[in-house]
């Protein structure tokens, strides 16, 4: 965010509300606040994420706090998100983190680079900005550990995280909408493994998800039904590869872009058995 | 806006828009051979094309804004099927968005237009993000790229302009561009005036102030390129499934026909909506074929509607007066400023004109509201906000 809209949200909102039970600057030696707290709401997250408020948008965000921290010339931005729920803040966390380096220990998760930091914990997903062209990385450190005690709540990252076997994976993201680009798949975890991918999307009932079971059979032409958990279909589709879709209560699940379907269906049911 | 409900009128006189004035670049080895992009012969949809202001390229009305899609396969089929313009930008996901918009369009790169954006404040942080997005997009140029998010001529520094100037000299891009989502009734005349970038990335939906077709247009004479982004005007999103209209809002083609009213501009060259999933893609490329007409209007109709609670119609038949003296339709006027029309130091600075003890005010200390809007404006709420927003 440049210095200009920084000074303009500044204006915006001064609240002592939630982020001060947060973020102390001063909690770390040599650093303070800089101005009051900001606080945005949907309405007008655009003000202070210009062009980029929508990606929060639709994991579920639901309001934003920040201060700035400052020691001399260099400047540390905290941004502390609420979020729907803990599988919101994980899914914000899991879209920005670089999937190269390894997740952190921190809350639910979290990553320290030379310029920035981020975790998420229950409902929050906190992102740290440093302004030094030098690395930061003991201050972002610093600033994480404060703030990461601060907040109380859920540090186990989502339960179907562990679903997905660690072989060859490279990351799991939740998608908010559209799961493989289909509309039918509402909103679930996709597991990016080197060969393809692996995902699980949970309905409400077993019966919603047999709705959708069977809408998807019909997407797909004429699948070939194959023996995967309560049921599941195989084939191949010319964005989506080989893969195997099936269901197992009111879960759907399975695998895509394989270079061959049954391929798909051996890790489908290497996934199904996983899920409870 | 002028209506026009002949498809074939507005793409001609797209068409027909000057293109004499193609920028001159130095010509990287790497670009393409033709300035315009060939849809697939196998594509079963009837596309539609504009030429993009001065830079020559011929788009399709419709393109692909990335942001949000997560599946690659999304993009990759609006590729196979002609949409020939895709836009991301460096902040989205961190680069992720980059990434997956790179390894979507890695086989038909050559025959797409590609545009991303940086958000920095200098020159040396600006071209450090490009040399990143090059890596990330897995490309050694991209055709359109943005200063992303600038609210006013301020933000558009020669420091930033000399980061397009040598990223051309370089071939790393081919055209030059501002992105804006408010301030545009300055901006845009202020870009078209002075010629300093190629193409202008704006907010222009329906439910916007009607001095942008002026504005927009005021682009296109110039020769700039006009692409329209957040055409579905955000509200879309807004809407909750427990709310009564959402059936109505969210499946009867509104969506549809938000994008159909601003394609019906014929100053405006392309689009980039968002897309998630193939279902939308599919509906986004019938809004090629298909005319924005009376159906459209009353749908649009509604969505304005719907998003009245929140906006002030400044028509002055508010029911009953402030117990505490406040002018209300002013005070909602000033927060549509911010709020509406992204003019949020407008909108305070008016707020702070107003008398001392009408700005102290704070309607939060009031049990009940004295004034009622006949078009359903929450007024206590709308005040309140304007109170914490300004005051």
């Amino acid at each position: 965010m440049n210095p200009l809209k920084l000074a303009g949200a500044m204006l915006a909102f001064a609240s002592a509300a939630w982020a001060a039970d947060f973020i102390d600057c001063r909690a770390v030696p040599g650093w303070a606040q800089e101005g009051l707290a900001r606080e945005f709401v949907a309405d007008n997250l655009f003000e202070y994420l210009d062009g980029n408020a929508e990606g929060y948008l639709i994991y579920g965000f639901t309001r934003l706090q920040n201060v700035t921290c400052k020691s001399g010339g260099d400047s540390i931005v905290i941004d502390v998100y609420e979020m729907a729920n803990p599988e919101a803040a994980y899914g914000i966390f899991a879209a920005n983190r670089d999937p190269n380096l390894p997740i952190a220990p921190l809350g639910m998760g979290g990553q320290i680079l030379p310029h920035r930091a981020a975790f998420c914990k229950d409902k929050y997903y906190v992102e740290l900005t440093a302004s030094s062209a030098e690395d930061s990385t003991p201050a972002l450190k610093a600033f994480v550990a404060e703030t990461e005690k601060r907040i109380s709540g859920r540090t186990e990252p989502p339960e179907a995280l562990a679903w997905f076997s660690a072989e060859k994976l490279l990351f799991v993201r939740l998608i908010p909408e559209s799961v493989l680009g289909l509309r039918l798949l509402k909103r679930g975890y996709v597991a990016q493994y080197e060969f393809g991918k692996g995902f699980v999307v949970a309905e409400a009932s077993v019966k919603s998800a047999s709705a959708v079971m069977a809408k998807l059979r019909e997407r797909f032409g004429a699948p070939t039904p194959v023996k995967v958990a309560d049921e599941a279909f195989q084939t191949k589709d010319q964005y989506l590869g080989g893969l195997c879709l099936f269901r197992k209560g009111r879960y759907l699940g399975g695998f895509a872009n394989l270079p061959e379907p049954q391929d798909a269906a051996g890790l489908a049911t290497a996934l199904a058995a996983r899920i409870p | 806006m002028k209506k026009n409900p002949s498809r074939r009128d507005f793409l001609a006189a797209g068409v027909a828009l000057p293109v004499a004035g193609i920028a001159s670049t130095l010509r990287s080895p790497n670009w393409p051979a033709e300035q315009t992009s060939t849809p697939s012969p196998a594509s079963p949809v009837k596309l539609s094309y504009r030429i993009l202001g001065k830079t020559g390229l011929k788009v399709t009305t419709v393109g692909f804004g990335c942001m949000i899609t997560s599946d690659a396969s999304v993009v990759e089929r609006a590729a196979d099927l002609g949409i020939n313009y895709f836009d991301t930008a460096r902040v989205y996901q961190q680069g992720n968005n980059e990434r997956m918009v790179g390894a979507a369009l890695k086989r038909k790169r050559k025959d797409l237009f590609l545009s991303t954006k940086s958000g920095a404040a200098g020159k040396e942080a600006a071209l450090k993000d490009l040399e990143t997005s090059l890596r990330e997009l897995g490309t050694d140029y991209v055709d359109i790229w943005y200063l992303h998010g600038k609210d006013g001529p301020a933000d558009v520094t020669d420091d930033l302009l000399e980061a397009q100037r040598i990223a051309k000299q370089q071939g790393k891009i081919r055209f030059s561009g501002v992105s804006t989502h408010r301030g545009q009734l300055e901006l845009i005349p202020w870009l078209a005036k002075n010629g300093a970038v190629d193409v202008v990335l704006t907010a222009y939906n329906f439910s916007m102030d009607k001095a942008m077709e002026a504005v927009i247009g005021e682009g296109g004479k110039a020769g700039m390129g006009v692409v329209g982004m957040k055409v579905m005007a955000g509200g879309f999103r807004r809407v909750k499934p427990s709310d009564p209209l959402a059936p109505k809002l969210k499946r009867e083609g509104a969506m549809l026909a938000a994008l159909k009213w601003v394609l019906n501009n014929p100053n405006v060259h392309t689009t980039i909506p968002s897309m998630t999933d193939m279902a939308q893609l599919d509906e986004n490329l019938r809004a090629l074929a298909e005319p924005y007409g009376p159906a459209e209007e009353k749908l649009l109709a509604r969505q304005l509607d719907y998003i009245s609670p929140m906006y002030c119609r400044m028509c002055g038949k508010c029911e009953g007066t402030c117990a505490k003296g406040l002018p209300v339709s002013d005070i909602l006027r000033y927060l549509t400023y911010a709020d509406g029309y992204g003019e949020f130091s407008l909108g305070r600075e008016e707020f702070l004109a107003l008398r001392t003890e009408v700005a102290e005010v704070r309607c939060r200390e009031c049990s009940i509201c004295t004034v009622k809007c006949p078009f359903g404006v929450k007024v206590a709420k709308r005040l309140s906000r304007a109170q914490e927003l300004f005051g």
